[in-house]
This record gives C-alpha cells, sequence and structure tokens, in this order.
C-alpha cells in the first residue's frame, strides 16, 4: 500500500510525513514525530492517557488516525510549556500535586487545557466534565481538581506562561 | 501548617524542608511530558516483542511448534520453556513459576513463548503461526472448585491445591468465646480486584554478545528482586545485569515481585543478540496483574454486653491463581493483622491459600488486610447496633494500651488512632446525622491500620533493612544515591527533603538519583510502605553522618571545637563567638581537602524485638511502627438502580508525622479512592478460567464524575523510630473504605449487604430479598 | 507502533463521491467519529481494507429547520453538537440529555450522530481481543458458532447500546441514507433488527446522511440511563419516553429503550394507555409494556435480569417526572 503525505501542523510546526493510512494519531506522534508525552493507556479509548487538542478540541489520539488529523491543527503536552517555562495549567498540575505518577497527567493536563480555553472559570462540576474522560489511579482526582482550579486563578491573575 | 503540628526542633534561620508541602521533585518532568517512562525510551535499533500466550486455562502441554513462526523473514528470535529451565518467585522457598511454561499451563494467558521480530506486523503474523498442542485439564475459577475432593492438582507437589494454610491461635479462643455475652458470624465474599496502574507494562532489554552483558529498563517497584531473578533464570553473574527503573506509571503492589513479561525481554534479547522492547496491550497487563485475590471470610466475635471484644475467629479462603506469588505473605497478613488496632484477648486464625486456573495475585495495597478488615468492621457495626452502643463508643472500648506488644508478638509503640476517631466523628457529623439522614442517604464510619514496612525482610541476608549513600564533591552539591524506587509516591522527594532538612540546604542543592544498579545501593523495594520509615531512617543517618564531617572541616577551620559549631545550612558558625562563620561552600572546600569527594552511607536495619515472635509464619505482620485510620462514608443510594454514590469522605490518618504533608494527602486521597473503587465497582470475572472484562471500560475504574471530594486530616503522633516521627502514610486508611460503605448503604435503606463490591445489581438484589423476606415475616406474623 | 491491519483512508466531499467511493472499494467501511470502528479494528473485530471518510462532507455536518418546524440533523453532526445546540435543547432535551450521556466529553467531540444510531451491537464475549475471542472459539456475531450468551440460540444477542437512539424513536425521527441506488428515506425503527451479528438495516454501502425530526407539538421528553459509572460507561440500559398529559389523565404516551436487545425498541402498546388517569395501576401498565418486548442476555457484565428490573421501575419513574414536568 502507497504511503500518503500526511501535512498537518503538530505544536505550531508545519509537516509532512509519509504515512500509512493505518497509522493511529497516538503512534504518528511518539513514534513517527519522537513526542513520547502523549501515553497509551488502554487498548482503545478507554482511559484518556492520549489527550491532545486538535483543533483546540480534547481529542483521543489512540481511537484516531493519522490521515484524520491531515489539515488540522495538533497540539500535544510538549506544547504547552515555553521551553523549560511551564504553563499555568503545568505549574499547577506541580504544585498542587495533581500529578503523582505523572502517567495520566499530559492527558490530563490536555483536557483541561481544552476546558480552559473554552471555559477559563470553571465550576468544579465543569471540571469533573471536561475531565470525565480521563481515569488517574494515583489521586482519586481531588488534587487534580485543585490544580485545574488554581490554574484558572492563575490564568485570570495574568500567569498564562 | 496547623499550630497544633509537634515541632521539629532546629535553629532560628536553618532552612526547613521537613513537614513542608513540597511539590515532587521530579513533578516538572511529568507535567511537561519530558519524563520516559518504559514504552517512551529510545527504542532505536530494537525488536519488537511479543508474547505467545496460553488460551487453555489448565493442560498439559504436548507439543509446541514455533518452527513455522521461526522460518518467517523477519522473525529474529523465539523464546519457549525450553530457553528456560528454572523458575523464579518471590520467597525463597516457593518459587514455582517458570519466565515462559513447561510441561504444563495454568491460567489462560499464561506465557508459553515468545518472539523477537522486526516490526509489529511481523511479530503478530509469527504468533498466529506458533501451534501448542495440549491435553486439556479442569479449569477451576474458584477456590471451593480447586479445592473439591478429587480435583485435578494444579501442582503435584500441593494436596488439595493448597498453597499454604495457616492455623494460629492467640490467648485462650474457647475460653474467651463462653465469656461473651454475644458472640455473632458473617460470611463474606470480596471479589478480586487488580491494580490497573495506568501504564501498560513495558520494557526494555539490551544484551551485548561480546561483552555477555545485560541491561533491563522495566516499571518495578522492586528493581533489585527483577536483578536477582533475572539473574536466576538466565544463569548469568549479578554482576553482568544491569537494571534501571525509570517513570513507573504507579504499581500499587502489581510490581513488587519480578513479572514474568520482564524475565521474557531479557531472553528475548539474549536469543536475539541485542536490543528488545516489549509493550504490554492492556489486556496483557491485567493478565500479569497480581491483585487483591478473591477472599472468603468467615468472622466470628465475641462481645460482652458493654463491647468489650472477648474473642474473635477468623477464617479466610483466597482464590490465589496458578502461581506462588506472594500467595503466602498475603494469607499470613490476612490474619496477622486482625491485631494490632484494638484489643482483642484471643483471636485464632486459619487461612487457606488455594491454587486456581486464573493469573496469579500479588501484593495489591493494602497486601492481606483490606477484605479481612471490610469483614471485622462491618461484623463490629452490626454489633454496636445490637448492643445498643454508639460504633465509635465501642472502638473506644477497645483501644490498645500503647505501648504494647499484641498476642501475636507485634510491638505498638505510636497509637494515634483515638484522635483519628475523634476528627471522623466531628467532621462528619456522626452523632447528629448517623441514623437521622432521610430514607436512601447515610453515613458510616470505619477504621483500619497498616504496617510501615515489614520488619523481615523477604530474603534474610543479614544486610540492613536501608542503605542511602550520599556524594558531596567540588561543587558543593549533594547526591542522594538510592536504590528506593519512587513510583510515583514521592519516595525521591522524601528523601530529598530528609537530607536537605539535616543539612539545612535547599533542594536546589540536592540531587536524586534513584535506580541504576550500577551506581545505586541495594534497595529491597517500593512495598509494604517501608520506604520512607526505612530508606527515610538510611538517609537520616547518611546526613548526619554527613554533617558530622562537615562540621568537623568548619570546626578545624574555625579553630574551635566540633561540639560548639552550629549549623544553619549555608551558614556555620561558632555558636559562642559571635561573628564567627563560614559559608556552606568554604565548610565544603575545607572539608575536601585531603579526602578528595565525600562519600557516606547511612544504614537502618529494624532491631531483632520489632521483627515479632517464634512461632511458624511469625514474620509477616510484624513493623516497626503501624498508621492508624478512622474514615466516614456519606452515600446516596439510588432506589431504583441501586447505584451507590459516594457523596463525601473525611478520613484521618495517623502518619506520625507528615514529612511532606502535600505528598501525605495526596497519597491517602488515592489510597482511599482505590479502596472505593473496590467497594463500589471494581471487579475481576472469569469465564472459564478466562478473565472477562480485561480492560478499562468492564474494569470500572471510577471517573472523575464518581469520585467525591476526599478531606483528609493528618493526625501525628511522633512514633519514637520513624525518620523525625514519621510512619506509613496511605495503605493504612484503604482497608476502612470498604466497612465504611458497607456501613453507609446500611444507614441509608437498612439492608446489610457483606459482599464486595456494592455494584447496583447487587444492592438491588438485596433490595428485592429483603422485601420478600419482609414480606414473609409479615405473613408469618398474622 | 500499535499492530493495525492495513488500510487506506479515502476523504470524499460530497455524499455522491463517498457512495461512488464505496463502489470502487466494496470492501471500505465509513468512517466517522471513530469512537467505534477504531477500537474494533484495534482489537481485530473489523479489518476495513479502507476507510472511506465522512467528515469532510460538509452537508453531512448541518442542523437545519425544516419546513414543518421540525429540525433536519446532519449525520456528521457530533453528539456535543446535539449536546449543545439551543434548538435541540427547547425542543428535543431528551436527545440532548442522551446525547450528553454517552461515553465522555473526549468522545463525544468526534463521535457523530450517525455514528450512535449505526453503533455496532456489544457483547463482552466480542468486544474483546483478537486473542481473547479466538480463545474463547469465537463467537455467532464474529468468526465463530455459538453464542455464549445463549448457547442454543440462532440468533446473536449482542446489545445495542447508542443511547441517542431511543430518544429519536420516541419523536418519530426518519433517517436519510444513500446508497448506489440513490437516495432513500425510512423511518429510524426500519433501520434496525433483532439480530446482533446484523441489526442494521442498511446496506454496506449505504450512507446514513441525516435524520429528520418533526416539530415537537407538546411532548415533554425525558431520557434515563442506567449505568455502574457517572462517566463513560455505555447503557446498560436506556430509556426514553415522550408523554402530553391531560389534566390528571395520560393523553398520550410513547416509550423507547436501548441496551436490552439487539435493536432499540419502541415499546408496542403504549397508545392503548392514552387517555387513562394517571395512577399506579397505569404506571404498573406502563411497566408491564416491556418484558415480553425485550430480551436482555448475559452480553454486559451486569445480569440481564437487573436490567430488566431497573428498566421496569425506570420506566415508571421517568413517566411520573415527565408528568409532573408536563403541562
Amino acid at each position: 500500500m502507497e504511503k500518503s503525505i500526511l501535512r498537518l501542523t503538530l505544536n505550531g510546526r508545519e509537516r509532512a510525513d509519509a504515512v500509512d493510512g493505518n497509522v493511529l494519531l497516538i503512534d504518528y506522534i511518539r513514534e513517527i514525530a519522537g513526542l513520547t508525552g502523549t501515553k497509551m493507556g488502554c487498548d482503545g479509548g478507554e482511559c484518556g492517557a492520549c489527550t491532545v487538542l486538535v483543533d483546540g478540541e480534547p481529542r483521543l489520539a489512540c481511537i484516531s488516525l493519522a490521515a484524520s488529523a491531515e489539515g488540522h491543527d495538533v497540539e500535544t503536552i510538549e506544547s504547552l510549556a515555553e521551553g523549560t517555562r511551564l504553563s499555568a495549567l503545568q505549574k499547577s498540575f506541580h504544585q498542587k500535586l495533581g500529578s503523582q505518577c505523572g502517567f495520566c497527567t499530559p492527558g490530563m493536563i490536555m483536557a483541561s487545557e481544552g476546558l480552559l480555553r473554552k471555559n477559563p472559570d470553571p465550576s468544579v462540576e465543569e471540571i469533573r466534565t471536561g475531565l470525565s474522560g480521563n481515569i488517574c489511579r494515583c489521586t482519586g482526582y481531588v488534587k487534580i481538581i485543585e490544580s485545574v482550579q488554581d490554574a484558572a486563578e492563575r490564568k485570570a491573575e495574568g500567569d498564562a506562561a | 501548617m496547623s499550630a497544633d503540628r509537634p515541632a521539629i526542633a532546629r535553629p532560628a534561620g536553618k532552612n526547613a524542608l521537613i513537614g513542608e508541602r513540597t511539590p515532587l521533585i521530579d513533578g516538572a518532568e511529568k507535567v511537561s511530558g519530558v519524563a520516559k517512562y518504559p514504552a517512551d525510551l529510545d527504542a532505536t535499533g530494537a525488536l519488537v516483542g511479543r508474547i505467545y500466550r496460553s488460551p487453555y486455562g489448565h493442560a498439559e502441554i504436548i507439543n509446541l511448534d514455533v518452527e513455522a513462526a521461526r522460518k518467517i523473514p523477519g522473525v529474529v528470535a523465539i523464546v519457549t520453556g525450553d530457553d528456560c529451565d528454572v523458575t523464579y518467585g518471590i520467597l525463597p522457598v516457593a518459587q514455582n513459576e517458570y519466565p515462559l511454561a513447561r510441561g504444563k499451563v495454568r491460567y489462560r494467558g499464561e506465557p508459553v513463548a515468545a518472539v523477537a521480530a522486526i516490526d509489529e506486523a511481523t511479530a503478530e503474523a509469527a504468533l498466529r503461526a506458533i501451534v501448542m498442542e495440549v491435553n486439556e485439564l479442569p479449569i477451576y475459577d474458584r477456590s471451593e472448585d480447586s479445592r473439591a475432593p478429587g480435583a485435578a492438582l494444579l501442582h503435584d507437589d500441593k494436596p488439595d491445591n493448597l498453597e499454604r494454610s495457616v492455623h494460629t491461635e492467640f490467648g485462650d479462643v474457647a475460653t474467651e468465646f463462653a465469656n461473651a455475652d454475644i458472640v455473632r458470624e458473617a460470611v463474606h465474599d470480596c471479589a478480586e480486584v487488580t491494580q490497573m496502574h495506568m501504564d501498560p507494562h513495558a520494557g526494555i532489554a539490551e544484551y551485548d554478545v561480546e561483552r555477555h552483558r545485560l541491561l533491563l529498563q522495566s516499571a518495578t517497584q522492586v528493581p533489585y528482586y527483577v536483578h536477582l531473578m533475572v539473574a536466576q533464570c538466565m544463569k548469568m553473574d549479578k554482576s553482568s545485569i544491569r537494571v534501571i527503573k525509570p517513570f513507573i506509571g504507579g504499581g500499587f503492589g502489581a510490581r513488587t515481585e519480578t513479572l514474568n513479561y520482564e524475565l521474557v525481554l531479557c531472553l528475548l534479547a539474549r536469543a536475539a543478540k541485542g536490543k528488545v522492547r516489549i509493550k504490554l496491550s492492556r489486556e496483557e497487563t491485567f493478565f500479569t496483574h497480581r491483585g487483591r485475590p478473591r477472599t472468603k471470610i468467615n468472622m466470628k466475635i465475641g462481645m460482652k454486653k458493654d463491647g468489650r471484644f472477648t474473642a474473635c475467629e477468623c477464617t479466610v479462603e483466597q482464590s490465589g491463581g496458578g502461581y506462588g506469588g506472594y500467595g503466602i505473605v498475603t494469607i499470613l497478613y490476612a490474619g496477622a493483622l486482625l491485631n494490632a488496632i484494638y484489643d482483642i484477648p484471643a483471636v485464632k486464625y486459619d487461612g487457606y491459600r488455594v491454587y486456581t486456573n486464573t493469573p496469579p495475585c500479588g501484593a495489591m495495597r493494602g497486601h492481606g488486610t483490606v477484605d479481612v478488615r471490610h469483614a471485622f468492621e462491618t461484623l463490629l457495626d452490626k454489633m454496636a447496633e445490637e448492643l445498643g452502643i454508639d460504633a465509635l463508643e465501642l472502638r473506644r472500648r477497645n483501644f490498645l494500651q500503647t505501648p504494647t506488644t499484641t498476642i501475636n508478638g507485634i510491638k505498638v509503640t505510636s497509637y494515634g488512632f483515638p484522635d483519628c476517631i475523634d476528627w471522623a466523628e466531628e467532621a462528619s457529623g456522626w452523632k447528629k446525622r448517623h441514623g437521622q439522614l432521610p430514607y436512601g442517604k447515610g453515613l458510616g464510619i470505619a477504621c483500619s491500620h497498616y504496617v510501615s514496612g515489614a520488619a523481615k525482610p523477604v530474603h534474610w541476608t543479614g544486610e540492613p533493612h536501608a542503605t542511602v549513600n550520599l556524594k558531596l564533591d567540588y561543587d558543593a552539591g549533594v547526591t542522594v544515591l538510592t536504590g528506593a524506587a519512587d513510583i510515583g509516591q514521592g519516595s525521591s522527594t522524601i528523601l530529598a527533603q530528609v537530607v536537605g532538612e539535616v543539612l539545612g540546604l535547599g533542594l536546589n542543592r540536592i540531587t536524586v538519583i534513584a535506580n541504576d544498579s550500577r551506581i545505586t545501593p541495594k534497595d529491597n523495594g517500593s512495598y509494604s510502605s517501608r520506604v520512607t520509615f526505612m530508606v527515610g531512617n538510611a538517609a537520616l543517618e547518611a546526613a548526619q553522618n554527613l554533617q558530622k564531617l562537615l562540621i568537623e572541616a568548619a570546626a578545624r577551620k574555625m579553630e574551635a571545637k566540633p561540639e560548639d559549631i552550629e549549623c544553619l545550612g549555608e551558614i556555620y558558625r561558632v555558636a559562642a563567638k559571635q561573628g564567627v562563620e563560614m559559608s556552606y561552600e568554604d565548610v565544603v572546600r575545607e572539608a575536601l581537602v585531603d579526602t578528595g569527594t565525600i562519600t557516606v552511607k547511612g544504614n537502618f536495619t529494624v532491631p531483632r524485638e520489632y521483627q515479632g515472635g517464634k512461632f511458624h509464619g511469625a514474620a509477616v505482620g510484624p513493623s516497626m511502627a503501624y498508621s492508624y485510620a478512622a474514615l466516614a462514608v456519606e452515600v446516596d443510594v439510588d432506589e431504583i438502580t441501586g447505584r451507590v454514590n459516594i457523596e463525601n469522605i473525611w478520613v484521618a490518618h495517623d502518619c506520625g508525622y507528615a514529612l511532606n504533608p502535600l505528598a501525605v494527602e495526596g497519597q491517602i486521597q488515592g489510597a482511599v479512592w482505590m479502596g472505593l473503587g473496590q467497594a463500589v465497582s471494581e471487579e475481576n470475572r472469569y469465564f472459564k478460567g478466562l478473565l472477562v472484562g480485561p480492560n478499562v471500560l468492564d474494569y470500572r475504574v471510577p471517573t472523575i464524575k464518581d469520585s467525591p471530594h476526599i478531606e483528609v486530616k493528618i493526625v501525628e503522633s511522633n512514633d519514637p523510630n520513624g525518620p523525625f516521627g514519621a510512619k506509613e502514610a496511605s495503605e493504612g486508611a484503604l482497608a476502612a473504605v470498604l466497612p465504611a460503605v458497607a456501613n453507609a448503604v446500611y444507614d441509608a435503606i437498612g439492608i446489610r449487604v457483606d459482599d464486595m463490591p456494592l455494584t447496583p445489581e447487587r444492592i438491588v438484589d438485596a433490595m428485592v430479598k429483603h422485601e420478600r423476606d419482609t414480606k414473609a415475616q409479615r405473613q408469618a406474623a398474622q | 507502533m500499535e499492530y493495525m491491519p492495513p488500510f487506506e483512508v479515502l476523504k470524499p466531499s460530497t455524499i455522491d463521491e463517498a457512495v461512488a467511493l464505496h463502489g470502487q472499494t466494496p470492501e471500505a467501511r465509513f468512517l466517522a467519529g471513530g469512537t467505534d470502528i477504531i477500537p474494533n479494528i484495534r482489537r481485530g473485530i473489523v479489518a476495513p481494507g479502507a476507510l472511506i471518510e465522512l467528515s469532510g462532507i460538509a452537508e453531512m455536518q448541518e442542523i437545519t429547520q425544516t419546513e414543518d418546524g421540525g429540525l433536519n440533523i446532519g449525520a456528521g453532526v457530533t453528539l456535543a453538537q446535539l449536546e449543545t445546540d439551543p434548538r435541540i435543547a427547547a425542543a428535543y432535551p431528551a436527545i440532548a440529555k442522551a446525547a450528553s450521556e454517552v461515553a465522555a466529553n473526549s468522545h463525544r467531540n468526534v463521535g457523530t450522530l450517525g455514528g450512535n444510531l449505526c453503533l455496532d451491537t456489544r457483547c463482552v464475549y466480542y468486544n474483546q481481543s483478537e486473542w481473547w475471542r479466538s480463545s474463547n472459539d469465537y463467537c455467532l456475531k464474529h468468526r465463530g458458532e455459538i453464542c455464549h450468551v445463549a448457547p442454543k440460540s440462532k440468533r446473536c444477542f449482542a446489545a445495542f447500546s447508542g443511547d441517542v437512539a431511543p430518544t429519536l424513536m420516541i419523536m418519530d425521527a426518519t433517517v436519510d441514507l444513500a446508497g448506489p441506488n440513490g437516495r432513500r428515506t425510512i423511518a429510524l425503527p426500519d433501520l434496525y433488527q433483532a439480530d446482533g451479528a446484523a441489526h442494521l438495516l442498511i446496506g454496506k454501502d449505504e450512507i446514513l446522511t441525516a435524520v429528520t425530526l418533526p416539530p415537537n407539538d407538546g411532548w415533554a421528553t425525558g431520557y434515563a440511563k442506567v449505568r455502574v459509572r457517572v462517566s463513560i460507561d455505555f447503557p446498560l440500559a436506556g430509556i426514553a419516553i415522550a408523554l402530553k398529559r391531560d389534566g390528571e389523565k395520560l393523553k398520550a404516551i410513547k416509550i423507547a429503550v436501548t441496551g436490552l436487545d439487539s435493536q432499540p425498541i419502541t415499546l408496542a402498546g403504549a397508545d392503548a394507555l392514552a387517555n387513562h388517569p394517571f395512577d399506579d395501576a397505569l404506571l404498573q401498565s406502563l411497566e408491564g409494556l416491556l418484558p415480553k418486548q425485550i430480551q436482555p442476555m448475559t452480553s454486559t457484565l451486569t445480569p440481564p435480569g437487573y436490567r430488566r428490573r431497573v428498566s421496569g421501575n425506570l420506566i415508571k419513574a421517568l413517566a411520573k417526572e415527565l408528568f409532573a414536568t408536563a403541562g
């Protein structure tokens, strides 16, 4: 089968890669683009660890095809920090211990990022809905909710990094 | 920080690290996506490793034909049971598992062969070309079936498929039951649950044929045990093997022993003469689970009218899976920790660890104690009601008088349990709300405890329980070298805090290097909540040793006596002489004169008197300190669907002293929540030995929408032996969740449901039965 | 890389083009949000040869008012749009509710109306890996000889698990189909049959392009879902009800259910209960419609007896709730 050229924007950079049609978006991101921040936690769409943003919306990269991202804007956890300066959400997840083992964290933060862009001041219930597809096995979610609230405050105060 | 915390003594001006809310020192890597878990490691040039798993639950292998697979272009190596004739396992006396099955398979999903190929598609094709012929044997999902008379034996040397039976009696049980005013019994059946750590198992191994060396990078809680087992199974010198633990997506006990895929990976790397990566699917990770076994409990308690315990008799039967694993330890824990929380004059325990044709269980969080504690605390609740005594008051009447040694030889020193109960009672509004909420809403309380590290190590080598090395060099930075595995719980952060606290340095001066067998000192691993207590104490001693050298150097330079030197961290001064002081960097410079780079060590060993009694099985249960927890749960039970919604949880946990209150809260919340999953929705089910829901959809880990706020109260009893008074801070509260939820459900709907989990169908079944029984009683009365 | 069977992705921009592409690649499957088919590909249940992606077809992404005041909803409209569209929320709240209860938000962002209606049926013996299913001698739905939940049955009992369908059925929705033989419109119930292995009565070469809803002339509607977890889970049962009230009487009622059989089912016999006083006897009659019309089996880890019982009770509860709020 012929590979076709996949063109998309990944973390702000335009790319063109020869990719087979059957390649999952997560494999494109991890194995072809080499960005391993996006995690595979299940056998398909059940845990949220692979959450990335496509055109600003949370999307599960493990049940998306790379081909479907053609022409779209894909953002992964690596896009948030400015060099090593953490974004507001990253700072909050770090300082409020929204991340323990850290494996769900990239997906959790990207889902939160998608939420905060639409809704900069979410209620606890809105945070729960925004993260309802993301499983965490360490925190019991309590400090994740606190982290998102903290980031919303940080952003409101202009610490948007 | 709350004002009533016990203070850490430190001179004014000295940097404070212990007791401060400290974000994890490796947190920035995690939130930025930089952290490398095994599946993220550089796999350039690595072959794809895949495992061929038995589709049969119990069978003799007649023939295994891998020749067709071997001939597929791109298949580089295939290994089978013929490639390793050495068993592995955790306890030296109970190692009965081969990395790849030999002669017999005992559960569906058991590894039988493995391939290394140039890519996924080739590996997949190779697996499909493998043919196994077998003679099928009966499959036993449940201990009742495998223990039944005439059942086929899983292991020829284990009659009745009993891995181990335990029989202990402390105190005069018969007399104490006779002394009781009421004696009550209950039977519980708690389903098997699994850790479901977030990262599916993965690893990379590289075998260097020229130098006969092996590098394994794997997500394990116990790199040292893995190292030993790899050497044993590969028949290699331990010194030829290097084990590195990268970031790990949680453990919760799943990775507390060497797992088959780690050994298979190493065998493949050697056979392929190079680098191989294995990434298990989520389904395969379920088959490799080492979770909490299905446990049946018969609990019997005797009580005086005033609520004082007289005796307890408990029988436990666990469906442990096809191999030994941690089974013996699990069945011993289940009995040992009937003690050390309440004062019970006599305790009899009969435990049966049974082989079944299911994936082997292991040491899941709260190892051995959780289901038994559920049985005890729910029966306690029933008896309190029957006697008309408030359930918390009843517990208070049975407090241990500490310090004490329990009837089974366990020493309890610090005991903040009473404070835990007081807080949970107050915070949950227990007095006003329990028994007073409208139908469907309920409040329940239960309590639990856990060890701070097993006092007896798995391998008795005579070495200390923990060792930490510190390196101080010309750059004035302190490098902490530890073999303790940070699995997300924040152990590396704790060690940095301990060392920094003693030396008065900020975290900027401290680097922790963990888990590289070439560099870091051996550590037994992260399990039984041992790291903070044991490795923390070793780090404390190491830091004190380094401090001594620095003070001596400062004294030398400032021409004072060492005992007159005061360390403020960045400043060393002569206490009596104002203005005579040196900067830390100058002290380091002085300390390095003539010696060069300084390396110091700290050790920790649990003194013999804390290592338990002399009876058979006494090694499991003793610890140098015990944590305590009291936990209240508020539930809302849906009358129609039977769904138990958890609305609130309040938990007070005596962790001795919170070295890092932020991490302590996180650990307690996480453990409590994991118990919540077991209480309401998590369950492994088997169909003819085949795990039916090996995925994150059917294995129902609570989502964020199912999870309540969990309010944590840290109780600090200042343990005399813990580092800065610290002890266990997570597992202790887990076991209380199950009975608290069950007690709350009773408060909500007036029905006792003794089995676990309290899934909607179990609740609805109980409501239907209750209605039927009530009707029958009414008719009988008429 | 995850092992995936080889296939190519084709990207038509019109419905006609999509139909034509399928004509050239008959083994192709249509791809909408992918939240159902991609996991199935990963599990080896589907090996499509080619996927024809429908998300680039603009005419399938719109919600438009029909001449009679109803709505025409493109099959490519996402569940998230259904959940939030003010026109749907105002006139068809049950649809918005059902959409909001599908999986989790990240699924709803891509999952589509058409995908939810054409969702493959589900069973614990089916939604498993290739290894798992082969270890269990496969099943009637895929490659096997027997149905593990009903070994003597000739039919597959995998359950239809879409949330949205029953909420459309109570509104008498129709669906538009496009295929090599042109376009056709059928009543939504005619899309399905009671066979878990072949529950869709739509050609493999046909595309479900849109759903048409007649105007809501006074129905109070609601949807109730039975699930263990509040998020992610498929329905163990889903109940949709539309009712009208006339004083203390029930003027009319329509009930449709999902998750309880291989197809969503509109309960027959509800019209006979029109113009009855809304009392306990009526509620019993409503519940009584259910048992003979559904066949839940052990296709889920939650036993069918539970799903039956709870569904009956939910019908009563939801009817009561809607009656109380109905004008």
